[in-house]
């Protein structure tokens, strides 16, 4: 028995042990992994294989712009962004990538295809509402269309984020975290979101999740 | 740190009616609380020792930068969320090589509802004694400390292994205890990853010490539990007393496990247990070669699961079983005597519901199992008194069924509670009848039946400090009366206070 079991432990890692690869490592600190094999590796487990995330937790990164991707992994990298899941969740896994790694991860995620979400039948109600938000804003509030900076299509642009098809539960965090914290600081959006009320909030994040043509 | 205990003590059951709340309740809480200075000033002192950087954490967020919350749902360690899953099945492997050692320890306070129904008690012998039914009772003692091991080793080993230091080991004849350190959970491992649009695999294997150390999922027997259970003499009654699903050979074994998650639905896993000792000493180091779990042979063990992930919600559904053969103890029997091994067969069914989304988790676990023991051929011969017994026959076999369900709630990963409610039941023996206060079964039949509520705060995210509270309506075969001395189900109901920690 015991004679078996240590003949079988030896092997199993003398096989193993050769088949360590660097195409498949999970190593966040060898800035010879490339940007896909960590992608798929790590990143898969929360945000999806092609970055169409599956839990609200986790913001979908398909399609999103490569200016933003770039600053955002640079802001948790530097310890800019300090809102809870910003600082629990990437501080860590972003610590000691390179920017040619962060710059990659980028590329492979703003070129995958978005894959719409499944729309809760409630939230049709508010797209009106949040359609006019993004479209048009709320002129007597000082709120600019979302769409003036975000493009017309959600699709984002540089630096500015794509929202379309993103989790609403996310966006509306977001929109907490800039409205009432410092946890995301350096952007517009502190200020443009400021006189966005509850139900505002809920009914423009609904309507991104969506999307509706 | 002696996570609960696991062994199949032949439950035994008694029906009786209990309660919580009430005056008795509530004079025992505050009674709880006075008592519990000591155990507070060894949590702020604990509290002040911990460094304040959410980088001083146990080497698993060392590695990885992360704070607990990313594995742990709602950062109720051990419990893991989806992401904690990967991180184990991928082998502790993500993440960058760190200094790989953590301290954990718990410190608690326990008392029973009714100590006076007790031979002890009726021999004057006070809690301070380890002789005592209830050992520490009604006293904050640090209990455990384990030292951990784990982290990444390659890109595709990993290894978590605990070694745990229990202060109130054994009994001394001058009534005092003395400490002892042995092999706790091992788990060393390889894996990889085959990930591409087509598919998603995940291979590897694991030597380990415990039949479902390896399991992802917290309805396995090695990760079905509340908080480390102390010193057994410390807080008798205490979760730990109470059934758990279990497999017959519990800890201190040695297995290599090959398991296989295809596409994140597909979840399996075989291999084999056996004794640990020549090569594979290690992995019950420090348990004496008297006390050690011997397995005759290659004993197999598999599990099997079905998973599912929508929205912020997660499923799993799964079975797993094992057939082992154990060394059955009996005075006279020799290992090397195939006559002298129990034959256990275990089958298990569980089900894991989670809800994780910020600020709120939700857990649900259900977690079943039937154990078939035959009886060797030495225990049966054994005892001719038990032959001839008029009691009740006295069977070759016994049946011994265990249900746990816990529902658990997590807010903002600081405030938590959780209900938990479980039964055993089965075939009575007379080979099980044991007439002794306190520990005893008359009835010789498994039939305990009960509920855990428990509240917890988390502080800091290294750090729970919690209030747990177990009640029996039935204790080993009945509600009253079980020990055929007067003692009932009910006078075993205990208040657990804990502060446990990791860093």
């Amino acid at each position: 028995m015991h004679k078996t079991m240590v003949m079988l432990a030896a092997a199993a890692i003398a096989v193993v042990s050769g088949c360590s690869n660097i195409e498949r490592s999970r190593n966040l600190a060898n800035p010879e992994v490339s940007a896909k094999t960590l992608a798929a590796q790590v990143c898969s487990n929360c945000h999806g294989l092609d970055g169409n995330s599956t839990s609200p937790a986790f913001p979908r990164l398909a399609g999103q712009q490569a200016d933003y991707i770039v600053s955002q992994l640079n802001n948790f990298r530097d310890h800019q962004r300090i809102d809870p899941p910003g600082y629990q969740y990437m501080w860590g896994l972003s610590r000691h990538l390179s920017d040619e790694q962060i710059a990659g991860l980028a590329g492979y995620y703003s070129k995958q295809t978005v894959h719409r979400l499944p729309v809760p039948p409630e939230d049709a109600k508010q797209w009106a509402i949040g359609k006019n938000i993004f479209d048009k804003g709320l002129p007597d509030e000082n709120v600019i269309a979302c769409s003036a900076c975000h493009g017309p299509t959600g699709q984002g642009m540089a630096a500015f984020p794509r929202l379309a098809n993103q989790h609403a539960d996310y966006l509306l965090k977001q929109l907490d975290i800039f409205q009432n914290t410092q946890g995301r600081p350096g952007t517009p959006m502190e200020t443009v979101s400021h006189p966005l009320t509850g139900p505002d909030k809920a009914a423009v994040a609904a309507y991104l999740q969506a999307f509706p043509d | 740190m002696e996570w609960p205990r696991r062994q199949y003590r032949a439950p035994h059951g008694v029906t009786c009616e209990t309660r919580i709340g009430g005056i008795q309740m509530q004079s025992m809480i505050l009674r709880s609380l006075r008592r519990h200075a000591l155990a507070y000033g060894l949590v702020s002192l604990a509290m002040a020792l911990l460094p304040q950087a959410a980088q001083a954490l146990p080497t698993f967020a060392r590695q990885t930068g992360q704070n607990c919350v990313a594995c742990h749902t709602g950062g109720q360690f051990p419990e893991l969320t989806p992401y904690g899953r990967m991180f184990k099945m991928t082998g502790y492997t993500i993440g960058e090589r760190t200094m790989p050692l953590s301290v954990m320890g718990v410190a608690s306070y326990a008392t029973v509802a009714n100590t006076s129904k007790s031979d002890t008690a009726d021999s004057g012998l006070s809690t301070s004694n380890s002789g005592s039914d209830f050992y520490k009772n009604g006293e904050p003692i640090l209990a455990t400390g384990s030292l951990f091991a784990a982290g990444k080793i390659t890109d595709n080993i990993g290894a978590f292994v605990q070694i745990t230091h229990d202060r109130y080991a054994s009994a001394n004849s001058d009534g005092s205890s003395s400490g002892h350190t042995v092999a706790d959970n091992m788990d060393i491992r390889f894996a990889d990853r085959l990930i591409d649009e087509k598919r998603d695999l995940i291979y590897g294997v694991s030597l380990n010490n415990h039949p479902s150390m390896a399991d992802p999922w917290n309805t396995a027997p090695t990760w079905m539990q509340y908080v480390p259970v102390p010193s057994p003499g410390s807080n008798q009654f205490v979760d730990g007393y109470a059934p758990y699903p279990a497999y017959g050979p519990s800890g201190n074994v040695v297995g290599l496990t090959a398991y296989a998650y295809l596409d994140r639905s597909y979840y399996g896993e075989v291999g084999f247990y056996g004794t640990a000792d020549g090569a594979f000493r290690m992995f019950r180091e420090g348990v004496d070669d008297s006390q050690i779990t011997r397995l005759q042979g290659y004993n197999p063990y598999w599990r099997f699961a079905y998973t599912r992930d929508w929205g912020a919600h997660n499923l799993m559904l799964g079975t797993s079983g094992m057939l082992a053969k154990i060394y059955d103890g009996q005075a006279g029997s020799d290992p090397s005597d195939s006559n002298a091994y129990n034959q256990v067969r275990n089958t298990g069914l569980d089900a894991q519901y989670q809800y994780i989304l910020d600020p709120h988790t939700f857990t649900a676990q259900l977690a079943y199992m039937q154990q078939v023991t035959n009886y060797s051929a030495n225990t049966m011969a054994g005892d001719p008194s038990l032959q001839n017994s008029s009691l009740s026959p006295y069977s070759a076999s016994d049946t011994v069924n265990t249900t746990r369900l816990k529902l658990a709630y997590t807010y903002l990963a600081k405030y938590g509670g959780s209900a938990s409610a479980f039964s055993a039941d089965g075939t009575s023996n007379v080979l099980n009848q044991d007439p002794t206060r306190v520990t005893g079964n008359v009835a010789g039949k498994p039939g305990t039946d009960g509920y855990t509520l428990e509240a917890f705060y988390l502080p800091l995210q290294n750090l729970r400090l919690g209030a747990q509270y177990t009640a029996y309506s039935k204790y080993n075969g009945a509600s009253t009366n079980y020990d055929g001395l007067g003692r009932d189900a009910s006078d075993n109901n205990t208040l657990f206070l804990y502060a446990w920690f990791a860093f």
